[in-house]
């Protein structure tokens, strides 16, 4: 046993050289996981917390007029990633700074919750094509827990109990029945917002409501603090994503209802490699944590002649509108191997999220009569090494500044 | 766009603002579980701030380029209107000779703005020049709908055979970027199952040979159904043959399939002694321009020239038409098409519960014998 220990103390100091800046240790627990909560005893103890940086998401715009205002100058958030694990299952714990509660609850149509969201997928054979950070790309599938403060809601087909989905008006009880009447409709059909979905790219996402995705999600308001916790507990393995491998992948998107947030409107993670205290999965934290050397001023003279002309980021705003992707916050949300394969073969990863009704003047992709999308980039393989690195380095350089 | 388009045409001049179809409207549909807000079917007086408030500058729709243009989400409070209830229970429980509380019914919230709270208002000067007509609106069912494209999750969905707007409530998340997009402001939020929902045409019943429920009940018989590809279909002569029935605010791009004959028929002005002023009309011409585009000019002429063909001659199909004799011939609901439509996707066919409405295109014969 002391040998074991020995190895592991060994691994895990190679673990701490290896850390960076989108890595989270996992610690082994003996505790069984898929009952905890966010208060749970076994978090306060074990929990080992790493700094991770979440950027606005301005991959693309959305159409909440009052919401654009709010989030136009967003800054970057430090948010802390813990990960635990059990042999059997894995809980990935967030805390992030929010200084209003938002709940969205009661009879109106303009509030938002506050959330967050966890983005597992399994480690690809070769660690640089990981999946698009967006929820997924095509065959890179991912899986997403997602639980909001949204007060219990109503499922109205819930258990399919059709009598019970009349306006208590329209029924012919009063009093004591009626009561009982709205009491037996909050037991059939409220629920918690909580949800799991599979995705292969932003607009594919689609909720897994068959009751294959085993998980558990809570979240919790520290008001003296102003922080939110939330946490999700998955099997290390089921048919949604294999975390097995080592390492995983796993990626953290939070919204605040104060600001309108929900969809696109958030804050999103870049990859971040979830270390296992097993062996291996060092190429993906590597792969994750690449820091590309280069000549970022030549990048970014490359960049204002090959790029701007389509893509526009915070000081490039030449591209029209909606003609392509918005780079602001590539280097934040982005990891080296993305960027590359993106610039070298952008039809690697062609995401079915650009809505081509909303802009139709800019088709980001064509789709053939199979449904294949090939985009209207064209490929920049004939970039020699040293400027692609240049490129690369300097895109690595895009995002937001970190909330003070 | 869909293979084939059902569209409604709406004859302004007869509408009298009864909200009857308003009332079918929600029984259907709206009455419960999150919905009671909502007005699927609404009658708006105009000129009027409408419902919800002032929509038409909450944005949506599409600029000249084909951008999908922001919006705003309106607020329960103060756009739509809390729907209220009345103190029923304490009214039954209250005992008015011991308790000192007032007797009566009370309002359960204190409402701020509602429909129709400026209902009939209109403007001009009494009685000089005032004026309003009323507006009664549903969803369009846009060929290239603001909400459709506004949607992140592939939640909305134009039906293939017969291009009506629905949300597939499977998929649909409750961002509301849908309401941001709609210019027409006819989708909502139901807060209770935190989820989009819309007019639905009332696809079921017209599946089944019965026209939407605010056509049918419509007293004033102003609602038009029928198919924009079927030659026989009144809808399809009052928009493509006479060119009378316009779509609303077609300046926002979404290329809407409701369709309405304009106002034409308003009273004349009275000049300071209170005499008539030949040849004048309340409504002005602007108001028409900027709801239902340039086309209103010979729209209104074309009616006005029918109008006066019918009174010389007897004769025009324009005229019969509009004075809308039969419901069997207002309702073109082409059964044996949604039939096939079944039978193609592997589906039983529904028997349909009405055989008035079921002729069509693809519905030669019906086999319903009209009764005198």
């Amino acid at each position: 046993m002391r040998g074991v220990a020995k190895i592991f103390a060994a691994l895990s100091l190679a673990a701490t050289a290896l850390l960076a800046d989108n890595t989270v240790t996992a610690v082994k627990v003996d505790a069984d996981l898929s009952k905890i909560g966010c208060g749970s005893e076994v978090i306060k103890k074990s929990a080992k917390f790493s700094k991770i940086v979440l950027y606005p998401q301005t991959t693309v715009t959305l159409n909440d007029k009052k919401a654009n205002e709010l989030n136009k100058e967003a800054k970057a958030m430090v948010v802390d990633v813990a990960a635990l694990y059990d042999g059997k299952n894995v809980a990935v714990i967030v805390r992030w700074p929010d200084s209003t509660k938002n709940v969205q609850k009661g009879y109106k149509s303009d509030v938002y919750a506050d959330g967050f969201a966890l983005q597992f997928a399994t480690t690809p054979e070769d660690p640089s094509k990981l999946p698009y950070i967006g929820m997924g790309s095509d065959s890179r599938p991912v899986a997403i827990y997602l639980q909001k403060a949204v007060d219990k809601f109503y499922e109205p087909n819930g258990n399919g109990v059709v009598g019970y989905q009349v306006n208590p008006h329209n029924t012919n009880r009063f009093g004591e029945s009626l009561k009982s009447f709205e009491k037996r409709v909050e037991a059939l059909a409220n629920r918690d917002y909580q949800k799991a979905f599979v995705s292969e790219g932003f607009r594919s996402m689609t909720e897994i409501k068959d009751g294959t995705a085993s998980y558990n999600a809570d979240m919790h308001y520290v008001e003296p603090k102003k922080i939110w916790g939330g946490m999700v507990v998955r099997p290390l393995k089921d048919e949604y994503a294999d975390l097995s491998k080592g390492a995983f992948p796993v990626a953290v998107a939070v919204w605040d209802g104060e600001k309108l947030n929900r969809n696109g409107i958030k804050h999103l993670s870049s990859w971040i490699a979830v270390k296992l205290p097993v062996l291996g999965g060092e190429e993906l934290v590597a792969a994750i944590n690449e820091k590309v050397k280069g000549d970022v001023e030549n990048g970014k003279e490359l960049a204002m002649t090959n790029c701007a002309s389509c893509h526009r980021w915070k000081g490039a705003q030449s591209a029209p509108m909606y003609m392509a992707p918005d780079l602001s916050n590539i280097g934040g949300q982005a990891t080296a191997g993305y960027i590359r394969e993106s610039i070298v073969d952008p039809n690697a990863v062609v995401v079915p999220g650009y809505n081509r009704n909303a802009h139709p003047n800019y088709q980001w992709y064509m789709t053939d009569d199979k449904g294949n999308r090939t985009s209207t980039m064209p490929p920049f393989d004939w970039l020699d090494k040293k400027s692609l690195d240049d490129l690369i380095a300097y895109m690595q350089t895009l995002k937001a500044e970190v909330e003070k | 766009m869909s293979k084939r388009q059902l569209a409604m045409v709406m004859d302004l001049n007869k509408c009298i603002g009864c909200q009857t179809c308003t009332v079918a409207c929600k029984t259907q549909w709206t009455n419960r579980n999150g919905r009671e807000y909502m007005y699927w079917n609404n009658v708006e007086t105009y000129p009027g701030d409408g419902y919800p408030k002032k929509w038409m500058d909450l944005g949506g729709g599409f600029d000249a380029a084909g951008d999908l243009q922001p919006g705003i989400i309106p607020n329960i409070e103060s756009d739509y209107g809390v729907p209220w209830d009345y103190n029923y229970d304490s009214l039954a429980e209250q005992n008015l000779i011991g308790d000192s509380v007032e007797p009566g019914f009370k309002p359960d919230t204190s409402p701020v703005w509602g429909p129709n709270w400026d209902e009939d208002e209109g403007a001009g000067e009494f009685p000089m020049d005032n004026y309003f007509f009323y507006l009664p609106r549903i969803c369009n069912h846009c060929s290239n709908p603001g909400c459709l494209s506004a949607c992140p999750r592939d939640a909305i969905f134009k039906r293939e055979e017969d291009g009506v707007v629905l949300v597939d409530l499977d998929r649909c998340q409750g961002y509301r970027f849908c309401i941001a997009g709609c210019p027409y402001k006819k989708i909502y939020f139901n807060p209770k199952i935190s989820k989009s929902e819309k007019c639905i045409l009332c696809f079921p019943r017209v599946e089944q040979g019965l026209p939407p429920a605010c056509a049918q009940s419509c007293v004033g018989r102003i609602r038009f159904v029928g198919f924009l590809d079927d030659e026989e279909s009144q809808v399809y002569k009052l928009v493509h043959k006479y060119k009378v029935a316009l779509p609303l605010r077609p300046d926002y791009g979404t290329q809407p399939n409701v369709y309405y004959v304009p106002p034409t028929e308003a009273p004349p002005k009275f000049d300071e002694n209170g005499k008539i002023i030949e040849g004048s009309n309340r409504i002005p011409i602007q108001e028409l321009e900027k709801l239902f585009g340039p086309a209103v000019h010979e729209a209104i002429k074309t009616l006005k020239a029918e109008k006066e063909k019918r009174a010389k001659t007897g004769e025009s199909e324009l005229m019969d038409i509009l004075i809308a004799y039969q419901h069997k011939d207002m309702f073109r609901l082409d059964n044996n098409y949604y039939q096939q439509v079944a039978k193609d996707k592997g589906m039983k066919p529904l028997a349909p519960v009405d055989e008035r409405y079921v002729a069509g295109k693809y519905t030669k014969i019906s086999h319903f014998k009209v009764h005198a």
